[in-house]
């Protein structure tokens, strides 16, 4: 219990300097995101405009300490700033479509590459100088060596423009209404396809590699040595004594792992137009659209410091030790 | 992950292992090339700028790759582009070390509040996500390769931080750096001369994961346009493709060369420095030489240990 | 420690009874990158029905090896070249995996040296006593019971059964090692430095615990460890390992008072008794060769104050000297 409290407050820890760094780079770097604007925008905005602008930015001529909280208490509303690229609408509604379809598709791709890695580790280590073992590591560290989108690219263009087996962009077919029925939804997995493939085959390796050299090592250990000794099968040597031990490891970095593919993922859905937070960021980028990037960048960082905390807990139920101070 | 065991002696040692480890030798040679090619390739192509074709052309013998949507050579620009991409490359991994052994280390040997500031400091760094984080300190500064090595220092050093701290940690409580510590060595010849030769295959092994980290990372920032686009680079000549449409006009020559030479670089690291694993990891090798020995011997590795009557030994003389 | 000082009287096994346990000409190699190093050399020596064997030696010296030999558990990059190991009529170096697996615990068990690292560190005392029973054929309702006799027999409450192995002490996680050895009832026990981690009070204890055990259930057991006044103490034949080689056998009392080999001398003169006169402390010059490139002949001889020309060039076999006793000593005729 303390364990996963201690987890939570790091967390917040991070969230805040998140926070924080949000509120200062606009200030820190050179030139202001409202003239910047202003430049952008000559002509099209009326001074009132711009003054609501600053105003939205937070570039009041406050002292900076109130700035920041004005900013804090802003954030904990769920207010984000108005989007520049999507004037007047607001940095939360211009990011809340498409979170939902970026989780849907790094989300299901993280733990479909880590659930097949991990087996994939455990069968190459059980099975040392087996096909498993020689041919898919380096197969899986080739494919890994890609940029994800590169692979997207690829895929795209053989499986979707080429054999035309799936389709080319989009999370979803343009003639269907969205709704919770089962040509919606097979249509959904459809579109999702190629782009959950891409991940999934760029980060497999990792996985695969990771619990194979775990795996090694716990093969090596005096409690499977005993368990082997006790004449216990080998399906539950190999499960219960040393893939459950060596799985720990793996958990461990599947929370920084988050992290990483989502960022990839993210480049991901540029190639396929996916309605997500990529194409959002790219949009954000080109047109200086700053208090859009930094919505994105909040709301992503939110998003995998709260994944991490799960995974925190699903590492205590895991591992005892973590349970409580040893009597 | 790498024990702190006996470490190799010298270049003989890193050189040794590449040649007694296949795929290391592999990945010695293709590195090799590709920095051999960004040395003397640029003198060797004609100018990537230059529009010398109709646009979107397949692979020919005029243009050996084709060339792309604005006309220009592909080949030229794949082969100039090396330069820059390996050498951010291997810069930024260099330096994403440095600041990682440099912090690490020092949060590793002196322990205490100063390890937990820096602990905690690695930790928050290691959990922000990576991209997003780059995407946006990057917006606000100049476009341009400073700009990408900036960021890319920024979200990559902490992981090193934390593998070396892990590391320093270890190697602290041994007794030779107590018999050291206890002996009056100042802190500064401590770390430079006892602890850290003794890690000297982590660090090669960190060096080689960063670069690999480093040149992947680079080309997805450029290819969202946040490097110098009127640069040549890997990551920029992705940019200009997807920006051109080269997917769906079905150029596949203008991404696929170039996404090839990232993929090839980092194999090659990869592969490099699966041959240095041995170094690190004694076991690894040992359970190589086992089984090689007994494929001498006719006889399969077993789980229970292997019975194979040899004849008795001659006793030396 | 209240053990008196001779081992419960055995009746020595009549002529007629075959060793429980024997071992012939055991051989162990360990293959690296520059050629194999022989760990242990052509060692043979009997285990009789209810007999407690002492393996004592120095560090490296292949007792460990030897051990986890006989249940065929050493990791690559050992191999087994050469010998017999045979146990209740069959060798057990001949045994394939099926056949290895029902003997293993069911008629010859272990004791690992550190019992933290012997136990999975995420699952319940209970439930790795439980899988072992469960392994060989109990059935559920009858593992429950047997779980809590077990953990009675070396004095642990049945609530343990619901702790994990970091909540518990070493001596307590040594005694569940115990317990997990016992499991099946087998006919042998191998203890591979059972107590070296331990404070010797706790050490007492359990030693203490193990042997009423045996007397109880008959088991015979082989003891391995450096701690030779231990060993004398409570094992009723004493066999000497030095440098992979076995360099002398006898019963513990005959061993304690008239040690034949100059090696086995040494040892005694370095572990002296608490009671008894004041003698100086001895110990043998030099450090054990390396085992890549042994020194000829008896590989001893560097060390020995009693070496003599023969020493350095011939091998001394093993030879018996009458009373159940046996050296590998030119000088021991």
């Amino acid at each position: 219990m303390r364990y996963v409290l201690g987890r939570l407050g790091f967390y917040v820890l991070a969230g805040w300097a998140a926070l924080t760094l949000n509120f200062f780079l606009p200030r820190l770097m050179p030139g202001d995101p409202a003239t910047a604007l202003f430049a952008r925008f000559k002509g099209r905005l009326s001074p009132e405009a711009v003054g609501a602008l600053r105003d939205a930015f937070g570039l009041t001529d406050a002292p900076l300490w109130s700035q920041y909280l004005t900013y804090l208490a802003h954030v904990a509303r769920g207010d984000l700033g108005i989007s520049v690229a999507y004037f007047p609408a607001p940095v939360s509604q211009v990011i809340g479509g498409g979170l939902a379809w970026t989780i849907f598709l790094a989300g299901t791709a993280v733990v479909l590459s880590f659930a097949v890695g991990t087996l994939l580790g455990v069968a190459a280590a059980w099975w040392r100088g087996g096909w498993v073992d020689t041919v898919l590591p380096p197969l899986f560290a080739f494919l890994g060596a890609f940029p994800y989108f590169w692979l997207s690219m690829v895929m795209l263009y053989v499986l979707g423009f080429q054999l035309r087996l799936f389709p080319l962009g989009h999370a979803y077919g343009d003639d269907l209404t969205p709704g919770w029925n089962l040509a919606f939804l097979a249509d959904v997995w459809r579109h999702a396809a190629l782009p959950m493939g891409s991940i999934v085959l760029a980060t497999l390796g990792g996985w695969m590699l990771g619990m194979r050299n775990a795996m090694i090592t716990v093969l090596g250990s005096d409690y499977v040595a005993l368990a082997r000794a006790k004449g216990l099968a080998p399906s539950r040597v190999v499960l219960r004594y040393a893939a459950r031990n060596a799985l720990l490891p793996s958990v461990t970095g599947f929370g920084m792992a988050i992290g990483f593919v989502l960022g990839g993922s993210l480049l991901t859905e540029i190639v396929f137009s996916y309605p997500g937070q990529g194409y959002l960021l790219v949009q954000a980028v080109r047109n200086q659209d700053y208090p859009l990037m930094q919505g994105i960048f909040l709301v992503i960082t939110l998003a995998v410091l709260g994944a991490n905390w799960l995974v925190d807990l699903v590492y205590v139920s895991l591992d005892p030790r973590t349970r409580e101070v040893a009597s | 992950m790498s024990g702190a065991g006996a470490q190799p002696t010298g270049v003989g040692a890193w050189w040794q292992a590449i040649r007694r480890d296949r795929k290391a030798s592999l990945g010695a040679a293709l590195l090799a090339f590709f920095v051999a090619l960004g040395l003397v390739g640029p003198w060797l192509v004609g100018s990537p700028d230059a529009l010398v074709g109709i646009p979107l052309q397949p692979p020919s013998l005029a243009h050996w790759l084709g060339t792309t949507g604005q006309g220009q050579d592909v080949l030229a620009q794949t082969v100039v582009g090396t330069r820059v991409s390996l050498l951010i490359g291997f810069g930024v991994g260099a330096a994403v070390v440095l600041l990682g052994a440099l912090l690490g280390v020092t949060a590793g040997y002196f322990g205490g509040a100063v390890d937990g500031l820096l602990s905690l400091l690695f930790n928050v760094f290691l959990v922000l996500p990576g991209l997003p984080l780059a995407i946006v300190v990057a917006a606000y500064l100049p476009a341009g390769p400073a700009t990408v090595a900036f960021v890319l220092v920024l979200t990559g050093w902490a992981w090193n931080a934390r593998v070396l701290r892990s590391q320093t940690l270890m190697l602290r409580q041994r007794d030779f750096i107590a018999a050291a510590v206890v002996g009056g060595e100042s802190h500064l010849r401590i770390i430079t001369r006892e602890l850290l030769p003794n890690m000297t295959s982590l660090l090669v092994a960190q060096l080689i994961g960063s670069t690999v980290y480093a040149i992947g990372a680079q080309v997805g920032l450029e290819f969202l346009g946040l490097g110098d686009v009127s640069g040549v680079t890997w990551g920029t000549n992705l940019y200009w493709a997807t920006n051109d449409s080269a997917l769906l006009t079905g150029a596949w020559w203008t991404f696929v060369p170039t996404g090839l030479c990232v993929a090839l670089v980092g194999f090659a690291l990869v592969m490099l420095n699966s041959g240095f694993d041995e170094l690190a990891n004694p076991r690894l090798q040992l359970e190589r030489a086992w089984r090689g020995w007994l494929l001498g011997h006719r006889h399969p590795p077993t789980r229970s240990t292997p019975v194979v009557n040899v004849p008795p030994q001659v006793p030396r003389g | 420690m209240a053990e008196p000082g001779a081992p419960a009287p055995l009746a020595p096994p009549g002529p007629a009874e075959p060793p429980l346990l024997s071992v012939r000409d055991l051989s162990v190699d360990y293959v690296s990158d520059d050629g194999p190093v022989r760990a242990v050399d052509r060692v043979s020596f009997d285990v009789a029905r209810g007999e407690v064997l002492g393996i004592a030696g120095e560090s490296g010296c292949g007792k460990s090896t030897v051990a986890q030999a006989l249940l065929r558990i050493l990791p690559p990059p050992a191999v087994i070249t050469g010998g017999q190991v045979l146990f209740e009529g069959s060798d057990l170096l001949r045994l394939g995996e099926a056949e290895l697996r029902a003997v293993r615990w069911r008629r010859l068990s272990m004791v690992f040296q550190s019992a933290m690292d012997a136990l999975n560190p995420v699952l319940t005392v209970g439930e790795q006593l439980a899988d072992t029973l469960r392994a060989h054929g109990a059935g559920r309702a009858r593992v429950r019971e047997r779980c809590s006799e077990l953990l009675a027999l070396v004095g642990l409450q049945a609530d343990r059964l619901e702790s994990f192995p970091h909540q518990l002490s070493g001596g307590m996680r040594q005694r569940v090692g115990i317990a997990v050895a016992l499991a099946l009832e087998p006919a042998l026990v191998v203890l591979d430095e059972p107590t070296t981690a331990l404070d010797v009070i706790v050490e007492g204890e359990i030693l203490q615990r193990l042997l009423e055990l045996r007397r109880r259930f008959g088991f015979s057991v082989v003891f391995i460890t450096h701690d030779l006044t231990r060993m004398l103490q409570i094992c009723d034949r004493v066999a000497v390992f030095y440098s992979g080689r076995l360099v002398e056998v006898a019963p513990a009392v005959a061993l304690r008072e008239s040690p034949r080999h100059p090696y086995t001398q040494g040892l005694l003169a370095a572990f002296p008794s608490v009671h008894g006169a004041d003698v100086e402390l001895g110990s043998i010059p030099g450090a054990p060769p390396s085992l890549r490139s042994p020194p000829p002949g008896c590989r001893f001889h560097p060390r020995c104050g009693q070496v003599v020309d023969r020493c350095r060039t011939e091998e001394p076999r093993l030879s018996a000297l009458g009373d159940r006793r046996a050296a590998a000593c030119h000088l021991a005729r």
